[in-house]
């Protein structure tokens, strides 16, 4: 007999209240939550909405919360939900009402990515999110060379920022608890670009005072609590909120 | 009707599209429309690197444009057009040092020179990469170009056809997933740059938005699709998720056993083993298995555990977190467990003869990056030459439009009357998919990608490529029928990906009945198409790109274009 696990889902029309609906899935070797997802879209309801691309953790579309606990689907294995140990110190996440029948030990709970506006179902509102990216200026404003030799950057250089760079600007740290209440804020993902720019030794110094200038300000830097729930749920070890001590220590304090 | 006016359209955010962009927009309108937001592009799955004779590894100081293009065309077992690969191989150092100064976190030498790899099929150690993960920093990279010029972006639009007046394209209708509603972009200028499309295969590294969507847009208006029989078999793809572990992970020295713990690469390819082209590893890995010496029937091992924790995690550490993650192996401690799997499309949409590069047989219309056959890769790609295609062909692009200028158009009334007629012919579709009470999309897009896995995999022949062909027609049967709810409001087709998803299959099915058809009718092997009933190369009769249109009666049609030659003579790929 096939295996199944069943799935309580938050679903959403645009311009309606959220609710919550059970599914049952059949389960596959090794089937990640994501594909559970499609199993419900492809089989049971073709409205069902959310996002995705890669399917390999690479391209940051499937940010969702999982048991309360936000993730990136494709990645997370629907037998492992229920072992798999949750972060340290995770905000309490409210999406709309969960049915008080939810059984936590055998049903999965699929819920949007937090503090960001659900549109439909899984589907949230990114516009703030990157609007506060590109404040940022996350960008080389160098003039473009196309002849040998390319400038140098010594291997340490390139290495200590390579874990910044791997940002898939997925949005999971922006459960974040300052985003729950600061909707100015620039957030972890912006602040954590910001530095891997800063942080770059071939950015130039007059570039990277603007992008400290902006940063700087009270929506920025200032506004984190240090709560560092960033660095616990990123799925790519990027640690914004290390990034943006890091840029209180190197570029505000006086 | 909502429709939109602009100088350029380009569909597809991925690197083509994005350096397609980067260019056109300095000094025309141009609106860069995708699926997803640009930088969930499949470009950003890229791991292993980008080909350039740059001369940076200690063994490959007297690497040439040259010797990168002859590796090319032997690579691509002479089915590529000669001038345009010597094209982009001299264009290939720029490109990159270009990137670089846009700032692409490449990884370096200890002398601060951006870093080279040695890559399969390649004489010299000429692949530029940035860790195991070059296709994202490039990305990201021309992403951030691009909103700091501020190119125009319409993300999460869906192109479902091109508008066409007579031969000459005059845009395309989109959907835009946003708000529902039915988005016609009028231009005198249409680029296709949406990816490739292994989704028509069950296994296939690529994402779950590589459909091809261009391919069957194109196709749809009469422009032929080229050379799609030849498909790139990735030979290490993770077993289970058939995500792939890059050659690069051979490149830094890993090593492939069967369940004998033999090297078996050691007898087939005795010079370059591990690095052999991928066509020949991915046989002999399927061989391996198939003769019983595989694991589970299902996989070979790939072993890293020898290069130790320090170089895994320096040079391989996204090929390390996939493995944990998709497959609970750590490859510094155990082997990694791969098979062969679709990869890469080195067909897609016909390129004219004459014309210049890119440019297709309908004017106006240019296609660029996986979705195009311009071609670099004849009947094989190199590993590293198709990140470096987009890139140079998106910037190609860019120049050759600005030097010729806007075209002339059809008349305004034509223009509209065909916009009109696209519009309606799509809203009557919904309308049919709707009353329809056949199979549903998932149904026929299963069976379609077993079908291909199945018949027109690694191994070919006679009777299961006419099996596939039959298959092929009634999956496009079954599709005519196809049921879908709730489609027809604009509410309803707010981020509506049941709909999508059907959309891509019809562009799917096609693709997947024409490399069918394609294959049974390339009686040789040449490349990636390995045909065990016709083992030989046969020039006299195949040394042609194959062009496939649908006739009038809506049967396929075989036509042939001659491959440009003259650089290097044709010889017997042996490596
Ligand atoms: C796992 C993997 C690893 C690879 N590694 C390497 C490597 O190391 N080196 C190398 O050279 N090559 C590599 N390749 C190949 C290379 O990455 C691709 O060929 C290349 O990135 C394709 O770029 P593109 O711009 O043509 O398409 P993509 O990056 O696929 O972009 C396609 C774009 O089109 C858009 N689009 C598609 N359909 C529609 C539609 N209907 N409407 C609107 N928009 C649409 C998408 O949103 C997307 O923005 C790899 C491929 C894979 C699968
Ligand atoms: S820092 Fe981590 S969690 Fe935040 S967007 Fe980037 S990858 Fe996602
Ligand atoms: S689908 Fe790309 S990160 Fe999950």
């Amino acid at each position: 007999m096939v295996e199944k696990q069943k799935f309580l889902v938050y679903r959403k029309n645009p311009g309606e209240t959220p609710r919550y609906e059970r599914y049952t899935v059949p389960l596959k070797p090794g089937m990640s939550v994501l594909e559970a997802l499609f199993y419900i879209q492809d089989h049971l309801d073709s409205s069902f909405a959310f996002r995705y691309a890669c399917r390999g953790a690479i391209c940051g579309s499937c940010g969702i919360t999982i048991d309360k606990f936000p993730q990136l689907a494709c990645r997370t294995q629907v037998t492992a939900v229920k072992s798999t140990k949750k972060p340290l110190k995770l905000p309490e996440l409210t999406f709309g009402e969960v049915p008080n029948d939810w059984n936590q030990e055998t049903e999965i709970l699929i819920e949007p990515l937090p503090n960001m506006e659900p549109i439909k179902d899984l589907v949230v509102e990114m516009e703030p999110f990157w609007k506060f990216y590109e404040e940022v200026k996350p960008y080389f404003v160098r003039e473009y060379i196309d002849v040998q030799p390319e400038s140098l950057q010594s291997f340490e250089d390139a290495r200590s920022i390579e874990h910044l760079v791997y940002c898939i600007l997925c949005g999971i740290c922006w459960t974040c608890p300052v985003n729950a209440t600061n909707s100015n804020y620039l957030g972890p993902t912006a602040l954590a670009k910001a530095y891997r720019f800063m942080a770059d030794t071939r950015v130039d110094d007059s570039h990277r005072s603007v992008i400290a200038g902006r940063v700087s300000k009270e929506d920025g830097v200032p506004a984190c609590e240090k709560h560092f729930v960033c660095n616990r749920v990123c799925p790519k070890g990027v640690k914004p909120g290390t990034a943006i001590q890091n840029t209180r220590k190197e570029y505000l304090t006086p | 009707m909502s429709v939109k006016e602009f100088d350029v359209l380009i569909v597809g955010g991925g690197l083509s599209g994005l350096r397609a962009g980067l260019e056109l927009s300095k000094k025309w309108k141009v609106a860069l429309v995708s699926k997803v937001v640009p930088i969930r592009s499949h470009s950003g799955a890229a791991q292993g690197g980008i080909n350039a004779a740059l001369g940076n590894h200690p063994e490959g100081k007297e690497d040439t444009p040259e010797k990168h293009a002859f590796d090319t065309i032997k690579g691509s077992d002479y089915l590529a057009d000669q001038d345009v690969v010597m094209f982009m191989t001299k264009e290939a150092p720029k490109i990159v040092v270009e990137f670089e100064s846009m700032g692409a976190p490449f990884s370096r030498f200890e002398n601060g020179k951006i870093a080279q790899r040695p890559f399969g099929g390649a004489g010299s150690p000429r692949t530029c990469y940035a860790a195991d993960r070059t296709g994202h920093a490039l990305l990201h990279t021309l992403y951030e170009q691009c909103i700091r010029q501020g190119v125009d972006f319409y993300d999460e639009f869906f192109l479902i056809d091109l508008i066409s007046v007579y031969n000459t394209v005059t845009g395309a209708l989109t959907l835009d997933l946003t708000t529902g509603e039915l988005v016609t972009f009028r231009t005198p200028y249409v680029i296709l740059a949406t990816g490739g499309f292994g989704r028509i295969f069950t296994a296939s590294t690529n994402a779950i938005i590589c459909t091809g969507d261009g391919v069957g847009a194109a196709f749809r208006v009469g422009v032929p699709m080229q050379d799609c029989e030849f498909i790139q078999f990735h030979p290490t793809c993770l077993y289970g998720s058939g995500i792939l572990m890059s050659e690069g992970a051979r490149g830094e020295g890993g090593l492939l056993f069967n369940n004998k713990k033999e090297r078996f690469m050691l007898k087939i390819a005795p010079e370059a083993k591990e690095l052999a082209p991928r066509d020949i590893i991915a046989r002999a890995i399927t061989t391996e298995i198939n003769e019983g010496r595989g694991f589970e029937d299902a996989y070979v091992h790939l072993d890293l555990t020898h290069l130790g924790a320090e170089r895994i995690k320096e040079r391989l550490p996204g090929i390390r977190d996939i493995a944990i993650d998709f497959a609970g192996v750590d490859s510094i401690e155990k082997p990694i467990p791969v098979h062969a799997g679709h990869h890469y499309s080195m067909g897609g949409i016909g390129t004219k003869f004459d014309g210049d590069y890119c440019e297709t047989s309908l004017d106006g219309l240019w296609a660029v990056g996986e979705n195009a056959a311009v071609s670099v890769h004849g009947a094989n790609r190199l590993g590293g030459n198709s990140l470096l295609e987009t890139a140079v062909f998106g910037r190609y692009i860019g120049r050759k439009m600005l030097e010729r200028g806007l075209p002339s158009r059809p008349s305004l009334d034509k223009i509209i009357a065909a916009e009109k007629a696209t519009l309606d012919n799509i809203e009557g579709l919904f309308k049919r998919w709707e009353s329809n009470s056949g199979k549903k999309a998932v149904e026929i897009r299963e069976a379609m990608g077993e079908t291909l896995s199945r018949n027109v995999f690694v191994f070919r022949k006679e009777s299961e490529l006419q099996q596939a062909v039959n298959d092929m027609k009634n999956f496009q049967k079954d599709f005519e029928n196809v049921s879908l709810t709730n489609i027809s409001s604009p509410a309803a087709r707010k981020f509506n990906y049941g709909l999508v998803r059907t959309l891509e299959l019809r562009n799917m099915i096609d693709i997947a009945e024409v490399t069918a058809f394609a294959s049974l009718w390339r009686k040789e092997s040449r490349g990636a198409h390995y045909r065990t009933d016709y083992p030989t190369r046969k020039d006299e009769d195949y040394l042609v790109h194959s062009m496939v249109i649908r006739n009038n009666s809506g049967d396929l049609e075989m036509h042939t274009k001659p491959v440009k030659l003259g650089i290097f003579e044709p010889k017997p790929r042996e490596y």
